[in-house]
């Protein structure tokens, strides 16, 4: 406060627009600061040349099965309920009691012109085959869901580092200032592990992941309670920035000070923005029939499609859908059937619309679990065949952001179990996400605990044979 | 050209001597020869005249004389677009010292000297070059000889030498003497801080708590001096017993306390919150630090008797640990080893030991061989919760809310029973349409016992146990629908999980025993001692782990220490019991540098916001190099001469005139210009408020704050939607957070707060409280948007307000109620303009009042949509709250006048302002 009683304008400092989900000036200055702030960081947007701006990551969880829904392995018809011995040094109780070999429940068919593997039940996915690109190689290491599903996300078994999410919005910098560049649609309950599946790890608090509740306000207290207008609010906002703006006068030279005030200021924008991101209300009748909104089996996977494609079009870098729990260890005609039926049409319905509105090639899909599954069970009441974890084979399927559409790569052994053709370790699959999107996994490197670490832990490999 | 490598001191020969052959052994061969199977891009270095002829690019790697045509230069640079960048990893890239010499090398001609050659220039130079690249040190021994005779630079090795004994400069306080020392010329340090500044700061820096009115008004009527007063008023904290909790929330930091395990099943750990307890208490009694270590390490094998050394070891349980059926044992037995490992190294030492799991360390002298030296002194280290009495010292208070957890227990209880019944039922039906003969079956139901529970279960035992066909009696869950089978595995799974939350009140501790390695599947209840420890179980030998692999043992290695410190004498016993001890009596050798420079610097770092040594974990090459040297050591010796009380250091360091310094420098263009980083402290460094300070802040401003110490975790309110958020574990669901009913229970410290790891509080977590899976050095202190939301949003925020402003507003004209918020809330009155703007917001706020909103009381039940797991059923269940039928909310705008509703909202700006935010 000035001596003469009155109060300083609130100062703006340049640190102001730099905390927080951003800022929404929205002018060139403010997007050069931002370059600079990048720079700084040891970021300066794409180090290579890409087709992926956004990734729409389809995080399976639980694991879905390789074997019953785009891997198909004919020779398990002859060896079902045969007993199946498993040899190996990690015995884990897993493995204990008589096993069998369980055959697919499920027929298959070749979709599209490409003839992509597919089990009949994904009947909507079949007619956009031909936008897939699936791979059969990949292997994890852990065979529990929170390390595997950490590891997917984050490239650490042991969690606690960023999501890929952060990684991506940390190489790339975000471009609508008033949401955050990573977003998350959890199921309504977390997935084993939890937020940090999502965290921003040793990355700036910023970059991490965002979740949107399925249910009751998407963002925890982005509402002030019940009864209070905005224009109270705007009343309490305004005694807030006079009490601090003559604080800030006593104290000059802090930041820090500036930096809290403006993003009091930034909430009270987000109030007004995410709502509105959010809204499905304008959305035609044809597009939430596409997107299964209607039917009580696909709405709630349907949502979360159709707020991903609003996200992305909003400059969301990294939308991330959790579905599941795909942890099928029995019934698994029954469990992966439903399954199946919640997300194949909105999943379908994403890609189609994407492709629609000119989005595909900008916007990397990813569908994958944390692992695959065995072909072999341990039969419960004769009949509940289902499948356990395992982290040697799995399939991934990409679509759009410059991946090579209408193939299928690698392959596993006869039975499903191991990948034995294009095998590679998942960090690979990360480095190779990261090289669709433009960035160098050897380069998006962050300063922490004594090394440069990076999303592939220790380097990886890209996949070449993925991308287009 | 003579003259040139004369005056440089090298010539190309010499440079590839020194240099350029190391780091193609270095960086190069690991791709380009060693393994000669597996040769990268044709290009083989085993022998370096390769070089010249390239690989598969058909080009030479080194064109002689000049270094931007050399494709190996080139590569090396990483800025060429036509050569990739090499080593290929960012981390692996040469410096700019290594890129000079490559460079330096090719010009002078890549001269490529061979073997008789070498041998001869080493014979005469190398004795110089010694000196002059730094020095070889030793350790347990690395895992080849390169390593052993890796070379230092010397002021990497700091931590390792012993304490300097440089005394303090003359004049004044020593403190103050050693940091003028380091003063930038000509920065005069601002003046020292105001009574009202000061009191605020230390009152947070000993207790976390704000000073009362009272205090603030003794402090500033004391006539003494203001050293003499400022000492009354470090004294008066010390004895408090928050100065114990204050101090025990940095130490619970460092260790990852949680009342829970992490991970998959996050079962709660009931005892940890003794060990919190030991914590405190140890503070308040000024407990030295050697015991203090020592007590943590292997309290259990030097008083075996004493129940609070069986809580003490409790600091080895912290990292977050489970074995789950899903899992391989050993593998989660070497997770446990080799997290207690590396805890001992970060939270005693500051040396991270995990680097050097699996190679030798990449920059400190510790070898792969001291890593499974210390690990082995663990080996013998067993996890239970043991039996021990509780002390006259523990808050036994509130075990009463015990029944809600019983009346849960009977819940699922009875949901088991009625599914026993369903099943048992169905036999009928059953038998009927299998045609199979039911005597065998009655004669079973009539004859067994029940098995967890179930009559049902029973039966099948019994004919299990008696080889009896399956196809000749019902299968499991007969009768069940698929909704029932999964409300079968939430009652079954509820009452396991009940078993780790009722060890909350029973007298057992979080604890470790010496033995054998018990031989389990899975750990889903609490864990007792066997009572012959080494009577069963694997004998774990110490070894060596060919790259971290618990199924890849390497060489044996004795239980011992880091061999870095040499002039630290040990003695780890090989006998099994007793390891420990060995251990921590070589951490706490008044000799060891790591342990005092480790705890001084924390302290130090607690009082002003920053250390000494930027890296509180870690004081390897790779952390930050102290800022003031002299002083971190002095303090050091000193700690240690005086008999490592907490107490004397604190009033050493809050003695000085440095500490006692304004935050506002009269010449802020003086500090930007001189002293751009702020090491200088010649302004005081303020800092934001923690997270659990805003918390206890605002309660202790209402009045409402509980300030008993210790006792079972307080469940306060959270928010509501993170209360009932559905949250998977293992086969079923966690059980929602359920608010302590009564206030006064509610209201209490944030230090006692439950801390689940799988269920953070948000509005903790977003003011930065740290996740309790990695050792926290440092609270991080971000500004993000969503910290707005928790504190002008958030329904906690606006019961403060409100308990403030009814407390204010009560027999007081409206300048007075104003006054009071000012006064409660940031410790001051409010200026005549700050008075003004705050009635006129009140009258405004009134005018915009809507109609009172009724009380939002936390549910008595949820419904819970789960998917049975086997099915992909979806089903739907009722968990009951069953401490929410007691709840008694605090005061609600529907009990008060809309004077007060309206003031309330002045109470929420103050709340949320900056002044209010932070420890001036």
């Amino acid at each position: 406060m000035r001596p003469d009683g009155t109060f300083p304008h609130p100062r703006l400092a340049r640190r102001d627009f730099l905390y927080g989900m951003g800022a929404s000036l929205g002018s060139v200055a403010f997007t050069s600061l931002l370059a600079d702030e990048a720079r700084r960081a040891g970021v300066s947007g794409p180090h290579l040349p890409a087709k992926a701006k956004n990734v729409i990551f389809l995080m399976m969880e639980g694991g879905p099965s390789h074997i019953d829904t785009f891997d198909p392995k004919p020779a398990l018809e002859r060896m079902h309920l045969k007993e199946f011995v498993r040899e190996g040094k990690q015995k884990s109780a897993m493995e204990s009691g008589r096993r069998y070999y369980v055959r697919s429940p499920f027929k298959f068919i070749k979709a599209g012109q490409s003839g992509a593997d597919m089990a009949e039940n994904w009947s909507h996915l079949a007619k956009v085959a031909d936008e897939l690109c699936f791979w059969r190689g990949c292997t994890v290491d852990s065979v529990n869901h929170p390390t595997a599903m950490y590891q997917m996300n984050t490239g650490n078994r042991f969690g606690g580092d960023p999501g890929i999410g952060a990684w991506v919005n940390y190489g790339l910098g975000s471009v609508n200032k008033d949401l955050p560049g990573f977003v998350v649609l959890p199921e309504a309950s977390h997935p084993q592990g939890g937020a940090a599946n999502w965290g921003s790890g040793y990355l700036p608090a910023r970059l991490q992941g965002t979740p949107l509740r399925p249910k009751g306000a998407p963002v925890l207290d982005l509402l002030p309670p019940h009864g209070v207008s905005r224009d109270r609010q705007r009343a309490n906002l305004d005694l807030l920035a006079k009490l601090n703006a003559a604080h800030a006068e006593a104290h000059p030279g802090r930041d820090d000070l500036a930096a809290r005030m403006e993003s009091y200021e930034l909430a009270f924008r987000m109030q007004a923005q995410v709502p509105e991101a959010l809204d499905l209300a304008g959305e035609s009748a044809r597009v939430r029939e596409e997107y299964g909104l209607d039917s009580p089996v696909t709405a709630s996977f349907g949502r979360k499609c159709l707020l991903a494609r609003k996200l992305v079009e909003k400059g969301v870098r990294f939308v991330q859908l959790y579905h599941g729990s795909w942890d099928s260890h029995d019934f698994i005609e029954r469990a992966h059937g439903n399954l199946v039926g919640a997300v194949d049409r909105p999943i379908a319905a994403l890609i189609a619309d994407l492709k629609r509105r000119g989005l595909l090639d900008s916007t990397l899909v990813v569908w994958c679990g944390e692992f695959g599954r065995t072909p072999d069970n341990g039969v419960r009441q004769g009949t509940a065949y289902g499948r356990d974890h395992n982290p040697n084979a799995m399939t991934i399927w990409m679509a759009g952001g410059g991946c090579k559409a209408g193939h299928t790569f690698g392959a596993t052994d006869e039975l499903g179990m191991e990948a034995v053709d294009l095998k590679r370790h998942v960090r690979d699959f990360h480095v190779t996400l990261l090289r669709l999107l433009g960035l160098d996994d050897n380069r998006l490197t962050f300063y922490h605990a004594g090394r440069f670490k990076q999303l592939s832990q220790f380097g990886g490999e890209v996949i070449r044979e993925l991308i287009a | 050209m003579f003259l040139v490598v004369a005056l440089q001191g090298q010539s190309s020969e010499e440079l590839f001597v020194r240099r350029i052959q190391p780091l193609l052994q270095d960086k190069c061969l690991g791709c380009h020869g060693r393994d000669p199977e597996k040769i990268k891009g044709e290009l083989d270095l085993r022998r370096p005249d390769a070089l010249l002829k390239g690989g598969e690019s058909g080009k030479p790697s080194v064109v002689v004389g000049k270094p931007q045509e050399s494709p190996m230069f080139l590569s090396v640079e990483r800025v060429h677009d036509d050569w990739e960048p090499m080593p290929p990893k960012q981390a692996e890239r040469l410096t700019s010292e290594q890129l000079r010499w490559v460079r330096d090398w090719i010009e002078k001609g890549a001269a490529l000297p061979g073997e008789a050659r070498t041998k001869e220039i080493l014979l005469t130079r190398k004795a110089a070059w010694d000196a002059e690249d730094g020095v070889t040190m030793k350790s347990g021994g690395g895992l080849s000889p390169e390593w052993d005779g890796r070379r230092y630079k010397p002021e990497s090795l700091w931590a390792y030498m012993p304490l300097s004994k440089t005394a303090p400069p003359s004049g004044g306080h020593p403190v103050d003497a050693f940091i003028r020392a380091r003063t930038p010329e000509g920065l005069k340090p601002a003046p020292q801080a105001d009574r009202r500044t000061l009191l605020r700061r230390v009152s947070y820096g000993l207790t976390g708590l704000p000073p009362s009115e009272a205090e603030a008004e003794a402090f500033l009527a004391d006539p003494s001096d203001d050293a003499t007063a400022f000492a009354k008023v470090v004294d008066r904290l010390l004895a408090s017993p928050h100065y114990g909790e204050r101090m025990a929330q940095h130490w619970l930091d460092v260790v990852r306390y949680a009342d829970s395990s992490g991970f998959a099943n996050d079962y709660e750990r009931g005892g940890a919150w003794r060990y919190r307890d030991y914590v405190v208490r140890s503070f308040n009694v000024d407990k030295p630090y050697d015991r203090f270590i020592r007590e943590q390490v292997a309290g259990d094998e030097i008083a075996p008797d004493d129940p609070e050394m069986l809580v003490a070891v409790g600091f080895l349980r912290m990292g977050p640990w489970e074995l789950t059926s899903m899992e391989v044992p050993k593998v989660a037995r070497q997770r446990f080893l080799d997290d207690v490992t590396n805890a001992v190294g970060e939270t005693f030492l500051a040396q991270s030991l995990q680097c050097a799991r699996c190679h030798d360390h990449k920059f400190d002298p510790i070898a792969t061989r001291d890593y499974y030296a210390v690990q082995a002194v663990f080996r013998t280290t067993q996890l239970a919760e043991r039996p021990a009495p509780f002390l006259p010292t523990e808050n036994q208070s509130g075990f009463d809310e015990r029944r809600h957890l019983l009346a849960a227990r009977e819940g699922h209880e009875e949901t088991l029973r009625q599914l026993d019944e369903k099943s048992v039922a169905a036999t009928e039906a059953w038998f009927k349409s299998s045609g199979v003969d039911d005597a065998p079956w009655k004669e079973a139901l009539s004859k067994a016992g029940k098995v967890r529970g179930s009559r049902f279960a029973g039966a099948r035992q019994y004919l299990l146990s008696r080889k009896v066909a399956e196809d000749r009696f019902p299968p499991r869950m007969l009768g069940w629908t698929p909704e029932e089978i999964g409300l079968e595995r939430i009652a079954r799974k509820g009452l396991e999980r009940l078993k780790w939350e009722l060890e909350r009140y029973e007298p057992f501790a979080l604890s470790v025993f010496d033995g054998r390695t018990p031989k389990v599947a899975s750990v889903n209840a609490p864990v007792r001692p066997p009572a012959d420890p080494f009577a069963e179980g694997e004998w774990e030998d110490a070894v060596i782990l060919n790259g971290g692999d618990p199924f890849s043992p390497g060489p044996k290695v004795a239980p011992g220490v880091l061999g870095v410190l040499t002039a630290v004498p040990s003695a780890v016993p090989s006998f099994p019991v007793g390891r420990r001890k060995g251990l921590a009596d070589w951490i706490v050798h008044p000799a060891n540098p790591l342990a005092a420079r480790a705890i001084v610097n924390r302290v130090w770092q607690w009082h002003f916001g920053k250390p000494l040594a930027a890296n509180p974990n870690n004081f390897g090459s790779t952390g930050g190099r102290p800022t003031h040297p002299e002083l971190l050591d002095w303090l050091a010796s000193e700690f240690i001469a005086k008999g490592r009380t907490f107490k004397d250091l604190h009033r050493l360091i809050l003695s000085s005139e440095t500490y006692r310094r304004a935050s506002v420098h009269p010449d802020p263009a003086a500090i930007a210009a001189r002293d751009p980083k702020g090491e200088s402290l010649a302004v005081f460094p303020p800092r934001r408020l923690t997270a659990e300070e805003l918390r206890d802040s605002m309660l202790a401003a209402t009045g409402e704050l509980n300030r008993s110490v210790g006792g079972i975790p307080c469940r306060p309110e959270i928010n509501q939607e993170a209360a009932l958020q559905p949250r998977q574990v293992m086969g079923t669901f966690a059980a929602a957070w359920t608010p302590n009913p009564r206030p006064e229970q509610r209201h209490r410290r944030s230090l006692y707060v439950l801390r689940l790891r799988g269920l953070p509080d948000p509005r903790m977590e977003v003011f930065n409280q740290p996740p309790s899976d990695f050792s926290c050095e440092k609270r991080e202190e971000s500004v993000v948007a969503p910290q707005a939301f928790a504190l002008f949003n958030g329904a906690d925020s606006h019961a403060r307000a409100l308990a403030l402003a009814a407390k204010s507003a009560r027999d007081a004209d409206d300048a007075e109620a104003v006054r009071r918020c000012f006064r409660a809330a940031l410790g001051r009155d409010p200026s005549p303009a700050e008075s003004r703007e705050s009635l006129a917001h009140w009258a405004r706020v009134k005018s915009l009042l809507g109609p009172k909103p009724a009380p939002v009381l936390p549910p008595v039940e949820v419904r819970r949509d789960a998917i049975e797991e086997n099915t992909g059923t979806p089903f739907s269940f009722t968990e009951r709250l069953h401490a929410n039928a007691e709840f008694v909310p605090d005061l609600q705008p529907a009990d008060v006048d809309d004077r007060v509703r309206a003031l309330a909202d002045l109470c929420l700006v103050l709340f949320n302002s900056n002044e209010f935010a932070h420890a001036p």
